[in-house]
């Protein structure tokens, strides 16, 4: 019975800060926002039975990205500057492309057939030499990928902030 | 044999209640003793006297206390109300959550954590948005000022003092803040480990925002930085935070390089006590010994000398391992 509410609120925390991340007017509140969303999926990951995922979750969400975006306004004047009016197109484009992710993944949930967990993992399988091994493994192409979308992002970033030569 | 709180108690919310208010009272009575060690060892290193109400200067504290508490509670009239007065819960709280996995008797303990190491890592970077938000909501530009400073400096140190603690989770085998200590029995890994440990000094010491990395409260450049605009005990709840973020960096690094409880004839807790507060003694020595950096000699330290060298101390580390 606990359990379960504690898991609502989660899903609750998770709700509100997207909201306020969407529809806030100030970066500021938006970053906030998000930061509480990225929280409310760490406590959904733990009450899950994944401890390992949730602190990843806080260590790379919370403590570096957000923390990154917050560095990143600060030295920008988006944080002193009012808001700019909604641009209505845009709005409506935004719209457009959440409703068709919202039935992409929706349908995707639906049609993919879960397997059913008696228990939560046990200590042992979340112990360094275990996750080495399964990174390593199994789950080494899924890493290498993901370490040349950061590399493609940072050179994206240094591409786009380089001053051009006069 | 190990027992933790839980076991000790039968029930999980009596265990958790216990739990909390016991490191509650210990971080705050802690916390105004080391006000007062921190004001006679600076008197005694400029060849002053110091405090000196009641014996040794002890009363100090507790007037000192009665004021803060008894303090009215300003509130700027431009500030962001919520952002202000959650801020300084925000800096103190991750101290409180991550306290309870120190093993400081190898008998008793409150909770043993299988990745105890990763947690702490994740949930200290917490307080980060505490100073940010501290700064931004005060609404005033030395608070603001501070504030990135300290953000800047905090996700700066923070890669060294990970770099720092890796080899130990390579040597150990685990992030067990407990079996870690278990593994020390023989030597602490200081022996070992001394550029890591030099290493992690200096990173927790940038982290808690210490002298000569206070950059973020310089009180000569920045009145006082992201706390310019607080009073009273929310003030007060900084002041704590800082020297609770002070014992629980002297924590670690008694756990992962000192060998933890680990000592001859004395009983294992007054071990445990006896290495950290030499640890908050250095971190003091430093304060008053060393003048504060520049901001960018600050930046330059730690992305060229400290980084580089963590990445070759972890690439030894790998390849003594390997080999024997």
């Amino acid at each position: 019975m606990l359990e379960q509410s504690v898991v609502y609120l989660f899903v609750a925390l998770v709700l509100i800060g997207g909201c306020m991340a969407a529809f806030s007017r100030q970066v500021l509140y938006a970053i906030i926002g998000l930061g509480i969303s990225l929280l409310g999926l760490a406590g959904l990951f733990l009450s899950l039975g994944s401890p390992f995922v949730a602190a990843m979750q806080v260590l790379i969400y919370i403590g570096g990205i957000t923390v990154a975006i917050v560095f990143a306004m600060m030295l920008s004047i988006a944080m002193s500057v009012r808001p700019p009016d909604p641009d209505v197109r845009k709005s409506m484009f935004a719209i457009g492309c959440a409703v068709v992710f919202f039935f992409a993944v929706a349908y995707l949930i639906r049609d993919t057939s879960f397997p059913q967990v008696a228990s939560p993992a046990s200590e042992k399988a979340w112990s360094v030499g275990a996750l080495g091994h399964a990174l390593l493994t199994h789950y080494n192409l899924v890493f290498e990928t993901l370490s040349l979308v950061l590399l493609l992002a940072i050179i994206g970033a240094i591409l786009i902030a380089r001053k051009e030569k006069t | 044999m190990k027992t933790d709180i839980v076991q000790l108690f039968d029930n999980p919310y009596l265990a958790l209640g216990a739990t909390i208010a016991v490191i509650m009272a210990y971080l705050s009575v802690n916390a105004i003793m080391l006000i007062w060690l921190e004001r006679k060892l600076s008197a005694r290193i400029q060849r002053r006297i110091g405090p000196q109400r009641g014996p040794w200067g002890l009363m100090q504290q507790i007037f000192d206390m009665g004021k803060l508490l008894s303090k009215e509670l300003l509130t700027p009239a431009h500030a962001n109300k919520l952002l202000y007065v959650i801020a300084p819960i925000m800096v103190f709280a991750p101290v409180v959550a991550l306290s309870s996995l120190f093993p400081i008797t190898r008998t008793y303990i409150f909770h043993d954590f299988n990745i105890a190491i990763v947690l702490i890592l994740a949930i200290s970077g917490i307080n980060v948005v505490g100073i940010f938000l501290a700064g931004w909501g005060s609404n005033n530009k030395y608070a603001l000022l501070g504030a990135v400073r300290s953000v800047a400096q905090n996700i700066s140190y923070e890669i060294p003092l990970i770099l720092s603690v890796i080899p130990i989770v390579m040597i150990t085998r685990t992030m067990s803040l407990y079996d870690i200590a278990l593994a020390q029995s023989a030597y602490p890994f200081v022996l070992v480990q001394p550029i890591a440990l030099i290493i992690f000094i200096i990173a927790a010491t940038a982290e808690t925002n210490r002298a000569p990395f206070d950059i973020p409260e310089a009180e000569s450049e920045l009145v006082a930085g992201f706390h310019t605009e607080y009073s009273g005990m929310r003030f007060g709840l900084f002041f704590f935070a800082e020297y609770s973020h002070m014992i629980f960096a002297c924590a670690l690094a008694t756990v992962l390089f000192l060998g933890g409880w680990h000592g001859p004839i004395l009983p294992d807790a007054v071990w445990f006590f006896i290495k950290v507060y030499a640890l908050i003694v250095l971190m003091m020595w430093f304060r008053w010994t060393f003048p504060r950096l520049r901001f960018d000699q600050l930046m330059k330290f730690a992305w060229v000398v400290l980084v580089p060298l963590s990445l070759i101390n972890l690439l030894i580390t790998t390849l003594v391992l390997k080999l024997v």
